[in-house]
């Protein structure tokens, strides 16, 4: 029976796919017509964790809450620029100490309750009170909690109905882009007491969807919110997230039109929905970048030249020829170009072997063999860890240096990164708020080794002008201050800064109206099927 | 006349003189499948030897720049996504495929036919023992205890091997059992024992010759499962590593191309169905030679 295993299941897979194609097209009927209930499935990679967005971090909880709640402040449509969200209108004081912000009239919280300053209070109470642990996002991007020592926000205050007052300790530059950010979301203060622990389950926001129900790794459902605040809006009867781990069983259950939009799109398979009359091809403006990270605390990577040889090495033009497709930029700083302080006049390591192994003869490194790390999932920013890393290892061998492929379980290879476990590992991030401090902050500074500083690069000038930059609220001197911090960062080489790429999603000709957002959280209410 | 008796007599004797072992390779040889079987695993076994003056590349040598082309006269299986040469590194993975099938199933034999042997002819406690641990073996799926191994041991082409020829220990470990129980009551191994001669060199001298066929038919059969548990590991990654030409890994680095590149993966899988089904029906032809049962 054994040797027969192999070929049985490929025959399944083919007699399967089959079968799916055939059911669906029975079902496409459905999606047109005026009287039928507009419904949209958006198939996705994972499921989600919890619908509390101020208590997850992760991109599949987030992509759902951003459609049943709403941020004080909302990011442009493809853009991370602040155009008013819960509140009309914000004003802050010249000392940057104090943000008073006018809500919206009108609003309701999808189980009825009334929308005013007093919930937003109840809300940034909620989060104060809380733990790093609870709300870890709230801990990064605030400092802490209620009497930490960095604790960014002092005391938010209701004044009247419709107003709310926030004071802080100390001025942030990024606070308002920081407010935007899909997990600090305004929940109904009524459901959090009614619900508690179980809020994360069935969640009230005041969005353009109401949730309806969730079924654990396969689906969540959400309906139009027929009192939604803003007229005409939601366009959608339904939404239905869908999870379909594998990339390819996702573009096939598009292409039998079983869902209607489709995340995480390889970009080998751009060209074919693009020549495919149903589909059309949906790119995510890129806030991204995608690297290998040279752990510096390790042998032969704690030496300068061998990190600066290994960028020499790495014909990053190719891989992104290759393993994007055309579908990203080649990188050269550790964040993409659309945001404020990206420095243009550092000079990238051009693709020079020669130079790579003059360097290594230099350095220290007496040719033992290295782990290179590849991430085991397609990640948007990293579309193929293995093959790019197959690609690496072939780049770093023609200069000399043997590496060994290692590969883990997702969590487990994140954990021991963490760790400072791996010598070379390819990695990358999706910025959250389209602020330099998210990336150079968040991924190079010494603060946060142990979390996001995978590397443990540790650099006293960087740091510097990092934490400067945090407080400096001239948007001018800021990006100056990031300016100074790239090329510090280039010139110590703790990455191979790889690609800035363009995720990319793929829906039925018939769907209008849908804008990717840089950020990954999309929402669905502008959305209409033709 | 006296002297054309003989003559005459002469090819009748021969025919009868025929050993059973000649008599089963005439069956072998008469089996258009096991012949076709036997061809298929020598044309592989040839490939495998002489791989590397026959492959145009190596097994590594990248070029993004002709990635994926499709079967043409300078790539007569196309290039995969790293701009290799399939061809090249189909008939280079020849080698690791039946490496991992030869060297499991040797493996194997070994420690099966150690522990049934001695399960065997000792019987009591020590038949026990080994019996009940050939059956923890046997209560697991054959691919999730390789899997178990791999993990445990960390993923490699040689860790691979390991498991494989672990998981196979139990069914040549029972063959042999089986197969002593009944060879230690025939007169001859009493005879053997009445002059004296001490249980190794019954075990070795008697016993295990005669139980070589069943293994050998078994071994063969053995080997394509082997490849294809082989190929399966590196499917699922915990094989081959890269860079190797293992045919396993390749389809599994092709899969996302079966649209845009089916090529990529229509040779290693071809090279892996022909050499399984070559061994299979090698298997079976020498079955049906060899295996009293099944004449006539």
């Amino acid at each position: 029976m054994k040797k027969k295993s192999f070929v049985f299941v490929l025959l399944l897979i083919l007699v399967l796919s089959t079968a799916l194609a055939a059911c669906g097209e029975k079902k496409d009927s459905g999606s047109d017509g005026d009287k039928k209930e507009k419904v949209l499935v958006f198939g996705r990679g994972a499921d989600s964790v919890k619908l509390d967005p101020a208590a997850v971090t992760d991109g599949e909880s987030l992509n759902v809450t951003k459609n049943i709640f709403e941020t004080l402040i909302n990011f442009g449509e493809q853009n991370t620029d602040l155009v008013p969200g819960l509140a009309s209108k914000w004003e802050t004081s010249k000392n940057g100490l104090e943000y008073t912000f006018e809500l919206q009239k009108g609003v309701k919280f999808q189980d009825g309750t009334d929308f005013n300053a007093e919930a937003v209070v109840k809300n940034f109470e909620r989060w104060m009170n809380g733990n790093a642990k609870k709300f870890p996002y709230f801990q990064s991007m605030f400092g802490g909690f209620k009497g930490d020592k960095n604790a960014v926000i002092k005391e938010v205050k209701a004044d009247g109905e419709d107003k709310v007052i926030i004071t802080l300790n100390y001025p942030q530059a990024p606070f308002l882009k920081n407010l935007a950010m899909t997990p600090f979301a305004i929940a109904s203060p009524t459901a959090l007491e009614k619900e508690g622990k179980n809020f994360e389950k069935k969640p009230v926001g005041t969005g353009p969807f109401t949730f309806v129900e969730w079924k654990r790794n396969d689906s969540i459902t959400l309906k139009k919110n027929e009192d939604y605040w803003q007229k005409g809006l939601p366009k959608l009867d339904k939404v239905i997230f869908r999870s379909i781990p594998d990339n390819s069983a996702r573009l096939n259950a598009l292409t039998s039109g079983e869902i209607d939009l489709a995340d995480g799109i390889n970009p080998s398979d751009a060209k074919m929905i693009e020549d495919n009359p149903n589909l059309q091809l949906f790119k995510r403006p890129s806030l991204n970048v995608g690297y290998l990270g040279l752990t510096v605390t390790r042998k032969p990577f704690d030496d300068k030249k061998v990190r600066q040889a290994v960028n020499y090495a790495i014909d990053k033009q190719a891989i992104v020829d290759t393993f994007y497709e055309g579908q990203a930029d080649v990188a050269k700083n550790p964040m993409p170009p659309v945001i404020k302080g990206f420095n243009d006049s550092v000079e990238d390591y051009k693709y020079d072997p020669e130079k790579a192994k003059k360097l290594l003869a230099e350095s220290d490194y007496k040719g033992e063999t290295i782990e290179l790390w590849a991430m085991p999932v397609p990640r948007p920013y990293m579309p193929d860890g293995q093959k790019i890393a197959e690609a690496i290892q072939k780049n770093l061998e023609d200069v000399g240096m043997k590496s060994k492929i290692v590969n883990y379980e997702w969590g487990t290879y994140l954990d021991k990164a963490s760790k400072g476990e791996a010598d070379a590992f390819l990695l990358g991030w999706t910025g959250d708020n389209g602020d330099a401090d998210n990336f150079l902050y968040t991924l190079l500074d010494e603060d946060n080794i142990g979390s996001n500083n995978y590397t443990f690069f540790k650099n006293a000038e960087t740091h510097k002008l990092l934490k400067e930059a945090q407080k400096e609220v001239d948007e001018e001197k800021r990006a100056k201050l990031y300016e100074k911090a790239q090329e510090i960062i280039h010139d110590e080489a703790p990455w191979v800064a790889i690609a800035y790429s363009t995720p990319l999603l793929a829906g039925k000709k018939e769907i209008t109206g849908f804008k990717a957002h840089p950020t990954g959280s999309d929402r669905f209410d502008t959305i209409d099927f033709k | 006349m006296t002297g054309i008796t003989p003559e005459i007599q002469l090819p009748e004797e021969k025919s009868k003189a025929r050993s059973p072992f000649q008599d089963s390779l005439r069956t072998f040889r008469k089996s258009k499948v096991a012949v076709v079987g036997t061809i298929i695993v020598a044309f592989f076994i040839l490939l495998a030897i002489f791989g590397p003056w026959i492959a145009p590349q190596g097994i590594n040598e990248q070029n993004l720049k002709l990635r994926l082309l499709p079967p043409s006269s300078a790539h007569w299986f196309g290039t995969d996504v790293f701009g290799r040469d399939i061809f090249s590194r189909v008939i280079l993975g020849a080698r690791l495929s039946l490496l991992v099938g030869f060297a499991s199933v040797a493996l194997s034999i070994i420690i099966g036919s150690i522990l049934g042997i001695l399960a065997g002819y000792y019987g009591k406690w020590v038949d026990t023992i080994i019996s009940r641990f050939f059956d923890i073996l046997l209560a697991f799926p054959s691919i999730l205890l390789a899997i178990a191994i791999v993990t445990a041991l960390g993923p490699s082409l040689f860790n691979a091997l390991l498991a494989i020829a672990i998981v196979n220990v139990p069914n040549f470990g029972r063959l042999i059992r089986s197969k002593v129980l009944s060879i230690k009551e025939e007169e001859f191994i009493t005879a053997a024992r009445a002059v004296g001669m001490r249980d190794t060199r019954i075990l070795w001298g008697h016993v295990l010759p005669n139980s070589m066929t069943p293994i050998i038919v078994q071994g063969t059969l053995a080997i394509a499962t082997a490849i294809i548990e082989a190929a399966a590991l590196g499917f699922l990654g915990l094989g081959a590593q890269a860079p190797q030409p293992e045919w396993g890994k390749m389809l599994a680095d092709a899969r996302i191309y079966l649209i845009n590149a089916p090529w990529t993966m229509i040779f290693p899988g071809l090279a892996i169905m022909l050499t399984v089904l070559g061994f299979n029906l090698m298997g079976d032809g020498l079955r049906d030679a060899f295996d009293p049962k099944m004449k006539n």
